[in-house]
């Protein structure tokens, strides 16, 4: 099977906002904005193997930093993309210092925990910047003068943004880079002694997936039009860390369908309020307990293709 | 180094604390030479490997490298300009397939950017180029079969040949190999002595290594130094340390 058929999927998804309700769209373009979220958490802790959990602060720090930009100096959201992606990366490698410092496991995780703690208290008390603890409004989106005043409109915007960092990090993964990422996590002396740089990847793999976290928190922003500290909490840090468990630690295609299914699957108890954090517990013992390796790893079965790393010629 | 001396130690002291691991070792490695490394538990033979390939830095003494002072460079700095080495206890990506293991032997090789990656071009090529070297290499060493097999699903003895064929990917001029033949069986020791036999003498990598199947270093060392509390008590041929009784105190014990 040739991998450029992959490229069906997002053409097929093309004609689907047509048989959608206002509501639906907009759940779809929520499942939209966690796939780039996913990209960048699992490379870190999926394919890198270090347990960052300072994810929700690139995320944050991409959605205020595309909605200050917005309301603050007026400037377009499109223009917004990259230095959300700048700020997202640069808070990557930030976070990555005490990794670099020999911080591992248990430790790593507090550390990188309280870094996005600590995010989520400078948007609470920043009031001038980001309106405090009260929130912010985002200014309506537009691409090149096109206004994004519908949610049908913006899932195109995503779509493309998801297949961007999709193919970007797809190629990453398949080059001496990607391969250094796994080789650390599998054998950090040993990739040493083969000539990697270790410190040097370790930078870089934060450093991209804060970056493409990043242009999920500018997708976020207009996703939601409202940006407060409350939606970067410890709640959506376990939200993002089920969609990676459940989809597949260090798949792509894993933070595909992980996005898919944590922002799906708590519609159903829609009525019930609360419940949606019940359900990621339920799905992350589920999956941690009958498919260790995640959802993707069911595709896996069925054709290498859907392995992450394949190699052709 | 007009003399073809690859790797030149002077008066290598490592210490981890109060103990005295490594204890002023000097020796001389020359182009296409087997040296073995031999001694009882706890001699220092790991420590002087590792301060070698910079995984452990020498508290005094000189680690020259074709005539580059190396002792304070970073293992992947040292691996970089030709000297790679093997682990005691298998040093593969266990979750990586045969054929990426030797990809990441070849990384620093490989000439591709991390924005050629991303926007086209000869990054990708260059990508390309490395992945039929990586497979090349397989098949010359009779184990192209196992390119796409995770590393770890392999048996030990696959496991050692691309360990070695990764250290060897690079075309490095000096080879390091901590306990190769750990683990196998008589054939493949034998299989073993032939490939390090033939990688000194065709190719004229030096070798250095840390054995303890000592019918495997009697047959293929050149040279054999033997360590004993961290001190160099022997360096001379596989015969002549042999007869040698201060080699056979160092492993009876010292009565």
């Amino acid at each position: 099977m040739d991998r450029r058929l992959f490229w069906l999927v997002p053409l097929a998804l093309l004609p689907v906002p047509l048989w959608l309700n206002p509501y639906q769209q907009y759940v779809l373009n929520t499942a939209l904005v966690y796939i780039p979220v996913g990209i960048g958490f699992n490379l870190v802790v999926g394919n890198l193997g270090l347990l960052a959990f300072s994810n929700v602060a690139y995320f944050g720090l991409g959605a205020y930093t595309s909605g200050v930009l917005m309301a603050q100096l007026g400037m377009p959201w499109w223009m917004t993309i990259i230095p959300a992606a700048s700020v997202g990366g640069l808070a990557g490698s930030i976070a990555s210092i005490p990794a670099l410092r020999g911080v591992r496991l248990f430790y790593l995780a507090i550390m990188t925990l309280a870094f996005g703690e600590l995010m989520r208290w400078t948007y609470i008390r920043w009031e001038a910047l980001t309106g405090g603890s009260m929130g912010m409004a985002v200014p309506t989106a537009d691409l090149l003068g096109w206004p994004l005043d519908s949610d049908r409109r913006k899932f195109y915007v995503f779509l493309a943004l998801v297949v961007l960092t999709l193919t970007l990090t797809d190629r990453l993964m398949r080059s001496r880079f990607g391969r250094a990422f796994l080789a650390i996590k599998d054998n950090e002396i040993s990739a040493a002694a083969m000539g990697v740089a270790t410190d040097r990847y370790i930078v870089l793999a934060f450093a991209w997936g804060g970056a493409v976290v990043g242009i999920g928190g500018a997708m976020f922003a207009i996703s939601v039009g409202h940006l407060s500290p409350v939606s970067f909490d410890l709640t959506e840090l376990i939200r993002q860390f089920a969609i990676i468990m459940v989809g597949g630690l260090g798949s792509l295609i894993g933070a595909i369908i992980g996005a898919a299914i944590i922002t799906v699957a708590p519609q159903v108890f829609i009525s019930f309020p609360g419940f949606d954090e019940l359900v990621f517990g339920i799905l992350i013992v589920l999956v941690i307990l009958f498919l260790p390796r995640g959802l993707s790893s069911l595709l896996a079965r069925v054709h290498p293709a859907f392995t992450d790393r394949f190699y052709r010629g | 180094m007009a003399d073809g001396t690859l790797l030149q130690l002077r008066d290598v002291t490592v210490r981890f604390g109060g103990l005295i691991a490594v204890d002023s070792v000097s020796f001389n490695l020359h182009a296409g030479e087997i040296c073995a490394l031999i001694g009882p538990n706890g001699a220092g033979k790991t420590t002087l490997f590792n301060s070698i390939s910079g995984n452990v830095i020498a508290d005094s003494g000189s680690i020259l490298f074709r005539g580059e002072e190396i002792r304070h460079l970073t293992p992947h700095e040292i691996s970089a300009r030709g000297a790679r080495r093997t682990f005691q206890n298998g040093g593969l990506f266990p979750e990586l397939t045969a054929l990426e293991n030797i990809l990441v032997g070849l990384h620093a090789q490989i000439d591709s950017s991390f924005l050629g990656l991303l926007f086209g071009g000869k990054s990708v090529a260059a990508e390309l180029a490395a992945t039929q070297q990586a497979r090349e290499l397989l098949d010359l060493m009779g184990i192209g079969a196992m390119a796409n097999q995770k590393a770890g699903a392999l048996s030990g003895g696959q496991q050692r040949m691309v360990e070695i064929v990764r250290a060897l990917a690079t075309n490095p001029p000096l080879l390091l190999l901590d306990e190769p033949a750990v683990g196998l069986a008589p054939l493949g020791r034998q299989q073993l002595a032939t490939v390090i036999h033939m990688l000194a003498r065709e190719r004229g990598i030096g070798i250095l290594l840390i054995e303890h199947a000592i019918e495997l270093v009697m047959s293929v060392a050149d040279r054999v130094i033997v360590l004993n509390d961290g001190r160099k008590v022997a360096d001379a041929s596989p015969e002549e340390v042999r007869a040698d009784r201060t080699v056979l105190e160092a492993y009876l014990g010292h009565a």
